[in-house]
């Protein structure tokens, strides 16, 4: 293999791996899409804080085996206040002031943030050992794994429950129907507030993997809910698995256009995606399309 | 009625009580990113002068022609931010008893900022901001009469030492990588300026820039080590820094990493961790108790403070030692008076025993010719520093001699 190929390789697979953090964060806009039609704007934030609470956690003692449970227990409370403080009046009125309503949310975190931990990144500290793995030749770190590995291994397990426990099904039946789902004696707003915390935690646990590659800091999520909201919009808000596929290309395409065009040219390739799927298949290449019956 | 005239008057009296305070103090501003990434070496700057501070109000002031006058501090975060910190320069230079400012870690705070200070000639010494554009800008001007002084090792010097290094080190090719800012620019262009100068020896191979906040470098050292490059030249600020370092860990690229000072902030050591050992870096004092001449001060800073390690010890012994010098000149020009405290600046009769050095005349009449005129540092008073496990420690441990000597110019 020649040292150009390598070179391009090695910046693919590392995008791949950052990607697949996009695909987390999106999936927690997949959520609480599904259960009650919203999404939170402020899901980089919910990142960033849980990263901070991770961190403050390792700071008191806590191995971070502990620290991260205990940081998303934290991202599901403050996903279920974004939805009973910011959602739910709002979607009851059936108008659109939760989009302003996250983002302001969002904006509190940030400024919470700053107040609270400051305005400086800071490392994050892992018990993953130092230095990387080498694969035909293509570097990749241990953080860069977790990433990777969490982030499936979360999406998997909510995917699970959602199929085969009873509170996952009756989650399944509200997106499908909510009035429906009340008939049968589910109360559909404890399962959109029950997604609400999902996503929550899940951006919790995507800051406690994330941190370690990017350090924490109050702006560490600024790109990153414009960044999962793209994949989440290409990749259909209904798709798990294109979630997947859509945050690996985007990741792969970003290092490849800061690679080869400079690195002012990373963020091109996203907003270009996005353009491409809201023109051509605006129900996301691997979305259903709705058809509304009048 | 009753309760507003009650009001009225405690404000007035108020009022009246702090002008009859302010003559008989001296009022001095301290700026600085005390927030953000350049933090560390804000907040250092900022500690070691109100220690110089704290002890000069101790023994009663300053003897400003027959009267006793205690420091009176002004101090604002500019947070790093050209813009903020242009509100900050407005702001100080409107006050109108100001006698000089101490500060400014980024070069670009400075380019956009010192101009009102400039028009209205309040004294100004730059610390720890080594960007060469805060002090050529004026010279470009042909700024006649000049109140801004710096007190820092000018990149010209880092760039020379580094590579200086780099040769010293037998490196043939080099590879730069920098940081989009004016620092980081304006440092590329030393840098290559330097290695013409020192006869071309080192070959750049690659030139990479990359903007802050940037968190992932494997693309351009992937481009530095395709090229064939035996060591990084680099500049930009210590959380970027950090990236690179662990971005060379990951591609297993073990060349040697030489930058500007830089390369010594805590929030590029902490990061980078075991990934930054080996940095070198140019230094004008080294957080070295077995140093005679730094000791005290190194004791008095961590006990002020309650810290085992300073956060950017240039920064806090340049501040400490450019508040010294101020105080001197405050003396010698028997006057608050900005003017008057510029020229005794420039013609400073007595030596002032610093931190870092015994200051003997650091600066001289300003001449748009020749920027040395305002600076206090030369190739002479800098040594090479290196990380090691979390601190910078004397990279040529012969340099020594340059810390514990009189490094006088």
């Amino acid at each position: 293999m020649n040292a150009e190929f390598l070179a391009l390789a090695q910046m693919a697979v590392g995008g791949g791996l950052m990607g697949m953090a996009y695909a987390l964060v999106a999936y927690g806009f997949q959520l609480t899409y599904a259960a009650g039609k919203a999404v939170n704007f402020g899901q980089g934030e919910l990142v960033m804080l849980g990263a901070f609470t991770g961190l403050s956690l390792i700071g008191i003692g806590l191995p971070y085996w502990a620290a991260v449970p205990v940081a998303m227990v934290a991202g599901a409370a403050l996903g279920w206040f974004v939805e009973r403080a910011a959602v739910r009046l709002a979607l009851q009125q059936r108008n659109e002031g939760w989009i302003l309503l996250t983002i302001i949310v969002g904006l509190f975190g940030v400024s919470a943030a700053e107040n609270i931990w400051g305005r400086d990144d800071k490392p994050f500290p892992v018990p993953w050992p130092e230095g990387a793995l080498e694969f035909f030749g293509i570097s990749v770190t241990w953080p860069e794994l977790a990433i990777a590995s969490g982030a499936l291994g979360i999406m998997a397990l909510v995917e699970l429950a959602k199929r085969y426990t009873m509170l996952g099904i009756a989650v399944q039946a509200v997106s499908a129907d909510p009035d429906a789902a009340e008939l049968c004696g589910i109360r559909s707003k404890s399962a959109i507030s029950l997604s609400w915390a999902v996503s929550g935690a899940a951006a919790a646990f995507a800051g406690t993997i994330i941190a370690p590659v990017t350090t924490v800091g109050p702006t560490m999520a600024a790109a990153l809910t414009l960044k999962a909201f793209s994949v989440a919009v290409v990749a259909g808000l209904d798709s798990g698995f294109g979630l997947v596929l859509a945050g690996i290309a985007l990741g792969s395409a970003e290092n490849l256009s800061g690679f080869l065009l400079g690195s002012g040219w990373r963020e091109a390739p996203g907003l270009i995606l996005l353009i491409l799927a809201l023109a051509l298949r605006p129900q996301g290449i691997f979305g259903k399309k709705i058809i509304r019956k009048v | 009625m009753k309760a507003s005239r009650f009001i009225l008057t405690v404000l007035l009296s108020t009022s009246l009580s702090t002008g009859a305070m302010a003559a008989d103090v001296v009022k001095i501003a301290i700026t600085g990113p005390f927030s953000g990434g350049s933090a560390p070496m804000g907040i250092s700057m900022r500690d070691g002068a109100k220690l110089a501070i704290s002890q000069i109000n101790q023994n009663g002031g300053i003897n400003v022609g027959g009267t006793r006058m205690k420091i009176e501090l002004i101090e604002r975060d500019d947070e790093g931010k050209n813009d903020r910190g242009a509100l900050v320069a407005q702001e100080i230079s409107s006050m109108g008893d100001i006698s000089a400012v101490i500060g400014t870690v980024n070069t670009g705070v400075a380019v956009m900022g010192d101009k009102y200070y400039v028009e209205k000639g309040i004294v100004k010494i730059i610390t720890p901001a080594a960007g060469s554009a805060s002090m050529t800008q004026w010279s470009k001007a042909g700024t006649k009469d000049l109140p801004i002084f710096r007190f820092a090792a000018h990149d010209g010097i880092q760039a020379q030492m580094v590579v200086e290094q780099a040769t010293r080190l037998g490196l043939k090719k080099v590879a730069i990588l920098h940081d989009a800012t004016n620092y980081g620019v304006s440092g590329r262009d030393d840098l290559i300026e330097q290695i013409k100068k020192q006869g071309g020896k080192l070959k750049v191979v690659a030139i990479e820039k990359f903007a802050i906040g940037d968190k992932d470098m494997t693309g351009q050292l992937i481009k530095a080590k395709v090229s064939g490059a035996q060591g990084i030249l680099l500049w930009g600020i210590g959380p970027e820094l950090a990236a690179v370092a662990s971005g060379k860990e990951k591609l297993g690229f073990k060349v040697p990493m030489i930058g500007g000072w830089t390369l010594s902030m805590s929030n590029f050591i902490d990061t980078a961790g075991a990934a930054g050992n080996g940095a070198l870096m140019p230094q004008t004092f080294i957080e070295d108790e077995s140093i005679q001449r730094a000791r005290p001060f190194i004791q008095a800073y961590h006990k002020a403070y309650g810290v085992a390690k300073i956060p950017s010890p240039v920064s806090a012994a340049q501040g400490y030692d450019a508040t010294m010098l101020l105080a001197e000149a405050i003396h010698e020009a028997g006057s608050t008076k900005p003017t008057q405290i510029k020229a005794s600046l420039e013609n400073l009769k007595t030596t002032v025993k610093g931190a870092i050095a015994d200051w003997k005349k650091p600066w001289s009449k300003w001449d748009p010719q020749n920027v040395e005129t305002h600076e206090a540092f030369r190739r002479g008073n800098t040594v090479m520093g290196k990380v090691m496990n979390g601190r910078v420690v004397l990279a040529n441990p012969s340099e020594k001699v340059v810390l514990e000597g009189k490094r006088v110019k």
